[in-house]
């Protein structure tokens, strides 16, 4: 039972994850919490739904959710959140629920509000130890290890990705040193795009696809991007892995509908008494 | 028509005791609350709860609406307080969900998805028209008075304050204004006015559910206050007006137009409130009463 939970809790973990990668790039770099990721998500599922029904392979759905996600993020940067770029958080803050409530709402338009699933071949569990693991979740978790070491590759091992952590560590001085600050926040927009479309095709072939589904599973990829420490890519992940299991794990004590506020407890308790999270700075009032 | 107006002039009343909430923490302020229905839903159930299975009469639920308020916006921006703004935006929009699963799921309390139905008005029901009216007057009166208490408070040195605090708080803490503590003030008493008009709205509707305390409302009110403009009581008010105004009209203009089904209508509207509210931000950001500079007092 417990290394059941332990297995759906890595998958799920890795889905919090990717998405909270996404969040914390972005409020790392860009400087505000984007709640427009989470429906990115849910393009990103919608893409991979289409994708897949089209030509059942997984694969090709990975890439549109990838290409259709990361085409939305680049495009809220360009036309929103560039313009606004100098003004007060809150202002971008404001203006990425709007851009969130655009993405939902289109995706309503076009889709309807039904519920739809992937439709993937059942498959025997494999008996790992008395665990007993669903093809799909290796599946799911090679492909998100797949974004993973692709995203990190990005970071650490390309002179652009260089440039991404330059400017998150410290913009003025990035900026003085020659770094062209568009090709950053261009690459960061579809670098963060990306993560979030990986994550809702995860989402959704785990569970259903759904406009609201993104949206539901924001809250968990900020409480990951603060638990991990806010602008951390290692963090993101590996607070995101904690987090999915501990969800997965509690379910039998606290039961299935109270997910959305063990995240918001593990926020609040991280925010009290560690807002540097596990492995970030403190972003404090200085 | 006639009720059908008075029943939209009621509901725009609650709607700008939300933006003057809102004007509160985000415009005067700089505190955005993401979790502005999670204070409206704290309201409505404080105040539903004393007045219907504690018997007492409205205006102790009120009361009891505007503490709640006070204490649940004390409680979650106190964990944030020292952090950058943006901290607190994410923690009430953590707030308002977790407000509605555990709406959702403690029947004990609330009545879990089916609510609670049968909320004493303190008006009686069968006056027919009559009750509309005198609701009308009674929650346009609350929205009179909080905001001319807003504009006396906005006009203080407590809301220069906040403004500095808004503009730049490493200056407001160096000409001796307690940073910490006016945030949580302001925040406080603009999470108790939310409260207040939920349970305005639980005790004019007499049916509370967790499925009405939606974002989607957190998402009308930003739009009210970023129309009205937000640094002002006045333009938040009438931000909320024009914003009922807009959704009706919108909901007429769908019938009107053929071969668009009502939920497509309402997916369109969202559409256009999240368009409304980026272009807003990018091209009207003062709103239609913007901020008016003050002199300092000689």
């Amino acid at each position: 039972m417990f290394g059941q939970l332990l297995v759906a809790g890595i998958v799920h973990g890795l889905i919090i994850g990717l998405a909270a990668l996404a969040v914390t790039l972005v409020f790392g770099i860009a400087r505000f919490p984007n709640a427009a990721a989470g429906d990115t998500m849910t393009a990103g599922a919608y893409a991979g739904l289409v994708a897949h029904k089209a030509s059942g392979s997984l694969l090709v759905a990975g890439g549109a959710a990838v290409a259709a996600s990361g085409l939305i993020s680049l495009l809220g940067y360009l036309l929103v959140f560039r313009p606004l770029a100098r003004r007060p958080v809150a202002s971008l803050l404001v203006a990425a629920i709007g851009v969130a409530f655009l993405i939902r709402a289109a995706l309503g338009i076009v889709f309807g509000h039904q519920q739809q699933v992937f439709q993937v071949p059942l498959a025997w569990p494999i008996e790992v130890a008395g665990i007993r693991i669903p093809p799909m979740d290796l599946t799911l978790a090679g492909v998100a290890a797949c974004a993973l070491a692709g995203a990190f590759g990005v970071l650490y091992l390309t002179s652009i990705g260089r440039q991404m952590r330059a400017v998150a560590d410290d913009p003025d001085l990035a900026r003085v040193s020659g770094i062209r600050p568009m090709r950053v926040m261009v690459t960061l927009w579809l670098l963060a795009g990306a993560a979030a479309g990986i994550a809702g095709l995860m989402l959704g072939v785990k569970t259903v696809v759904a406009p609201e589904m993104g949206w539901e599973g924001l809250l968990s990829a900020f409480a990951a991007a603060i638990l991990g420490g806010i602008g951390s890519p290692v963090g993101a992940v590996a607070a995101g892995l904690l987090l999915g299991i501990a969800q997965e794990i509690s379910t039998p004590y606290v039961g299935f509908t109270y997910k959305i506020a063990l995240s918001f407890a593990v926020m609040l308790a991280v925010l009290l008494f560690r807002p540097r999270g596990l492995f970030g700075r403190v972003e404090g009032v200085r | 028509m006639v009720s059908y107006i008075v029943f939209l002039l009621v509901i725009a009343g609650i709607y700008a005791l939300l933006a003057q909430s809102l004007c509160l923490a985000w415009g005067v302020t700089g505190l955005v609350n993401l979790g502005l229905a999670g204070f409206f839903a704290i309201g409505a159930y404080a105040s539903a709860t004393v007045v219907k299975w504690g018997g007492a009469p409205v205006p102790l639920g009120l009361l009891a609406a505007l503490a709640a308020g006070a204490i649940a916006g004390f409680v979650v921006c106190v964990s944030t307080l020292r952090l950058r703004d943006d901290y607190l935006a994410i923690v009430t929009l953590g707030f308002a969900e977790a407000v509605r699963v555990v709406a959702s799921n403690e029947i004990w309390l609330t009545g879990g998805t089916d609510g609670i139905s049968g909320i004493p008005a303190g008006l009686p029901r069968d006056w027919g028209q009559g009750f509309h009216l005198a609701s009308l007057a009674a929650v346009s009166a609350v929205v009179g008075a909080v905001w001319l208490a807003l504009r006396r408070l906005v006009a203080s040195p407590w809301g220069r304050a906040l403004r500095a605090v808004r503009e730049d708080q490493v200056v407001a803490a160096v000409a001796g204004k307690r940073v910490t503590r006016l945030k949580a003030e302001a925040f406080a008493i603009s999470a108790a006015i939310a409260a207040l008009a939920g349970a305005l709205y639980g005790h004019y509707t007499s049916y509370i559910a967790p499925e009405i305390f939606q974002p989607l409302v957190t998402i009308y009110v930003f739009l009210a206050v970023t129309a009205g403009g937000n640094g002002r009581p006045t333009g938040a008010t009438v931000g909320a007006y024009l914003l009922i105004a807009f959704l009706e009209a919108t909901r007429f203009a769908a019938e009107v137009v053929p071969g668009v089904s009502a939920l497509q209508a309402a997916a369109l509207r969202e559409m256009a409130v999240g368009v409304a509210l980026i272009l807003l931000l990018r091209f009207r950001q003062r709103g239609i009463f913007p901020e008016l500079n003050q002199k300092a007092p000689a």
